[in-house]
């Protein structure tokens, strides 16, 4: 009992949830005390849930889903920077199966699109299911260059990164494409009680953790992550995992892709997934996965690390910041996290723990 | 021998040209070239392609360039400056090249390339977007009056408010634009006609609808139930704030009015639902006006006014369905 507090307190610090949960309780309490409504705001609207709090979770979503991708990435030791290309590809993909008026396709009736919210040029499923084998292949092809012709992850997905926006230019002729497609909309801003974007995000991570946690894919990709070598003399095949892990990535980044062209209806190869990738990547760094080492990783902290990132947005938004100094406010709270990372501070931390078992032992 | 016989020809040759030309005219020689669209080489710096309006003004150029015979070389620029930079300078160096177009991405930055296109000789037209730069850097100046263009969208905005509330939040573009700079001026000027009352105002950077939706979103929290109107700064952004409306439970067109600019065909599709209220118009269809000036530039034709605003209108979702869907299917964008 004497030292109840000392011990829950170690293992708080101890569990690789505890930081990035702190950080996210951190800035809602600022929320809540410096932005006035911030919370009061969630109400039910036209049934369903409505507010601040639900921006984040239809925002963050996207995001998530990324997150679960790069986490495997990441844990296999690598990285991957095509995430933001392949998003701006599968949504091209899925604009371009809605409305191909805007590649010089002619339609028996251009103005369908104006008077059936319902129109689409292939059939919906269709329009879901490519785009996310497309993403999937570029997945693939980034797995092929890291783990059979062995270059460099940084350097191998750069290759995506770069080509793949201008990949999307093509497939769209460069133009933005307004979706006007209602049940695709559905994706991205329509509410079962909570943002359907957020049901598939849940989806997403329980598919990743059954895959890593009830298979022993968890296992290869910890154990390549930490030493590949090793791992190819035990038996493991560690070209697949990786190849499996940035397959996984790119699979995510579709999905992401989709929900995001659904959420604001268009298609924008320009910007759309604009530095997504780095969002993707803070979020695993933040969910304290080790980026650079590999092996140890949590879905559950990336997926934290990915709300952390747009409660930070959110709030900045509501509380009057500018948009366009927004990602100044997020360098700082990315620099304040990783200085919550470093050494030093959790052993502080660690220290809080110590210091009350004296005390009570001194008493 | 053969040296001097060729020499003998050629100065016979000179002197019947020369004489032919004294009895044609009384100007003396030598002649200047008179350039022809075929003799045209045109490098054009395009901001990108980021919203339907662009898409519209990037294909009256290349189909203008085809129609007429120019040559056209294309640069999408990506909305960055230094893009356009690296590009002026690659036009600048290119002999093929005598005439550049500029959409600028920013107001400002163009000098030193501006200057250095003249010393090289190449005739410089700024196209849609307006930059701050002395005005013999460059031959003429071809765009929208955005500033007229925002003075429109006040009164159109007065018109939709009608006599209901009259406080507006804004959802402006590029914070560096022409664009969204005048276009906030000129709403500025105009909105005290009604006495609209400015809540607040938000740029979306690189005219993302995905911050814009953002920016509108913090707006329905922060102002509940107070938003009477919303000036979006083009259709784009117009459409992503409808959308967030939407999900706040209110409606676009009937408890907030919606103002955008550009009036493409994607914007009409909103006017016609009624979600839009007014939909100020952008022409995009400037190629023809360009390839004209730079035509004038290289024949050397001076006087040339330093802006020549193009003709624009405006349209309303109170016109009524059925009228707008007429207007629509005989639009080009």
């Amino acid at each position: 009992m004497r030292n109840s507090f000392a011990r829950i307190w170690g293992q708080l610090t101890e569990s690789m949830l505890f930081l990035p949960t702190a950080v996210l309780l951190i800035i809602l309490i600022f929320d809540f005390f410096f932005i006035p409504g911030f919370f009061s705001n969630l109400r039910l609207q036209d049934g369903h849930l409505y507010g601040s709090l639900i921006d984040i979770l239809v925002h963050g979503s996207p995001t998530m889903i990324l997150a679960m991708g790069m986490t495997l990435v990441i844990a296999t030791g690598g990285v991957d920077l095509s995430v933001g290309a392949v998003i701006a590809i599968s949504s091209s993909v899925a604009a371009i199966m809605i409305n191909p008026t805007i590649v010089g396709m002619n339609l028996t009736d251009p103005r369908l699109f104006i008077n059936n919210p319902q129109y689409t040029w292939m059939p919906l499923w269709l329009v879901f299911v490519v785009p996310l084998i497309i993403a999937t292949l570029c997945g693939l092809w980034n797995g092929m260059l890291v783990s059979y012709w062995r270059i460099q992850p940084m350097v191998a997905t750069l290759v995506l990164m770069i080509a793949g926006r201008g990949i999307a230019q093509l497939i769209t002729n460069a133009i933005q494409i307004i979706i006007f497609n209602d049940t695709f909309a559905f994706v991205g801003n329509g509410y079962i009680l909570f943002p359907f974007a957020l049901y598939v995000a849940v989806a997403v991570f329980i598919g990743a953790w059954l895959l890593t946690w009830r298979t022993s894919i968890g296992l290869f990709v910890q154990s390549v992550g930490i030493n590949y070598r090793s791992s190819f003399y035990s038996g493991i095949n560690e070209r697949r995992v990786k190849l499996f892990a940035y397959s996984f990535c790119g699979f995510c980044a579709g999905i992401a892709g989709l929900i995001i062209a659904s959420n604001i209806r268009t298609s924008d190869a320009n910007q759309i997934g604009m530095y997504t990738e780095l969002d993707a990547i803070l979020s695993v760094v933040i969910g304290g996965t080790l980026l650079g080492a590999g092996g140890r990783f949590s879905l559950m902290g990336s997926a934290i690390g990915a709300l952390v990132l747009q409660a930070t947005l959110t709030s900045m938004l509501s509380f009057g910041v500018p948009a366009s100094a927004i990602t100044a406010v997020k360098a700082v709270v990315v620099v304040a996290v990783i200085l919550l990372y470093a050494e030093q501070t959790q052993s502080f931390l660690r220290g809080i723990g110590k210091v009350s078992v004296r005390q009570e032992a001194a008493r | 021998m053969t040296k001097s016989r060729t020499l003998r020809i050629a100065l016979a040759l000179a002197t019947a040209a020369v004489l032919a030309g004294c009895s044609a005219s009384a100007t003396p020689v030598p002649t200047k070239k008179v350039y022809t669209f075929k003799d045209m080489t045109v490098g054009f710096i395009q901001t990108g392609s980021e919203s339907g309006w662009r898409a519209a003004n990037t294909s009256s150029f290349n189909e203008t360039a085809k129609s007429d015979n120019i040559t056209l070389k294309f640069t999408d620029s990506q909305n960055k400056i230094e893009n356009q930079i690296t590009a002026f300078n690659t036009y600048i160096a290119d002999p093929a090249v005598n005439v550049i177009v500029l959409a600028a991405v920013d107001v400002t930055g163009y000098n030193d390339v501006l200057t250095a296109a003249k010393t090289a000789g190449k005739v410089v037209v700024i196209e849609d977007r307006r930059i701050d730069a002395p005005s013999n850097l460059y031959y003429t100046y071809i765009g929208s009056d955005f500033d007229k263009e925002g003075n429109e969208g006040a009164a159109a905005m007065c018109t939709a408010l009608g006599s209901g509330g009259k406080n507006v939040v804004e959802i402006g573009g590029d914070q560096g634009a022409s664009a969204a700079i005048d276009r906030a001026k000129g709403f500025r000027e105009g909105d005290t006609a009604c006495g609209i009352n400015i809540l607040d105002s938000q740029y979306a950077a690189a005219w993302d609808p995905t911050v814009g939706k953002s920016i509108m979103e913090a707006y329905l929290k922060k102002y509940t139930g107070k938003i009477n109107g919303v000036f979006a700064h083009n259709d784009e952004l117009a459409i992503a704030a409808i959308q967030a409306i939407d999900a706040s439970g209110l409606k676009a067109g009937k408890d907030v009015q919606v103002v955008g600019f550009d009036a493409t065909a994607d914007g009409f599709k909103y006017l016609i639902s009624g979600e839009m209220s007014a939909d100020i118009e952008c022409n995009p269809l400037l190629a023809p006006q360009v390839f004209q000036a730079a035509l004038d530039g290289l024949n050397g034709v001076t006087g040339q006014p330093t802006w020549v605003p193009s003709q624009e209108g405006q349209f309303f979702a109170s016109q009524g369905a059925d009228a707008l869907k007429a207007i629509l299917a005989t639009r080009k964008y």
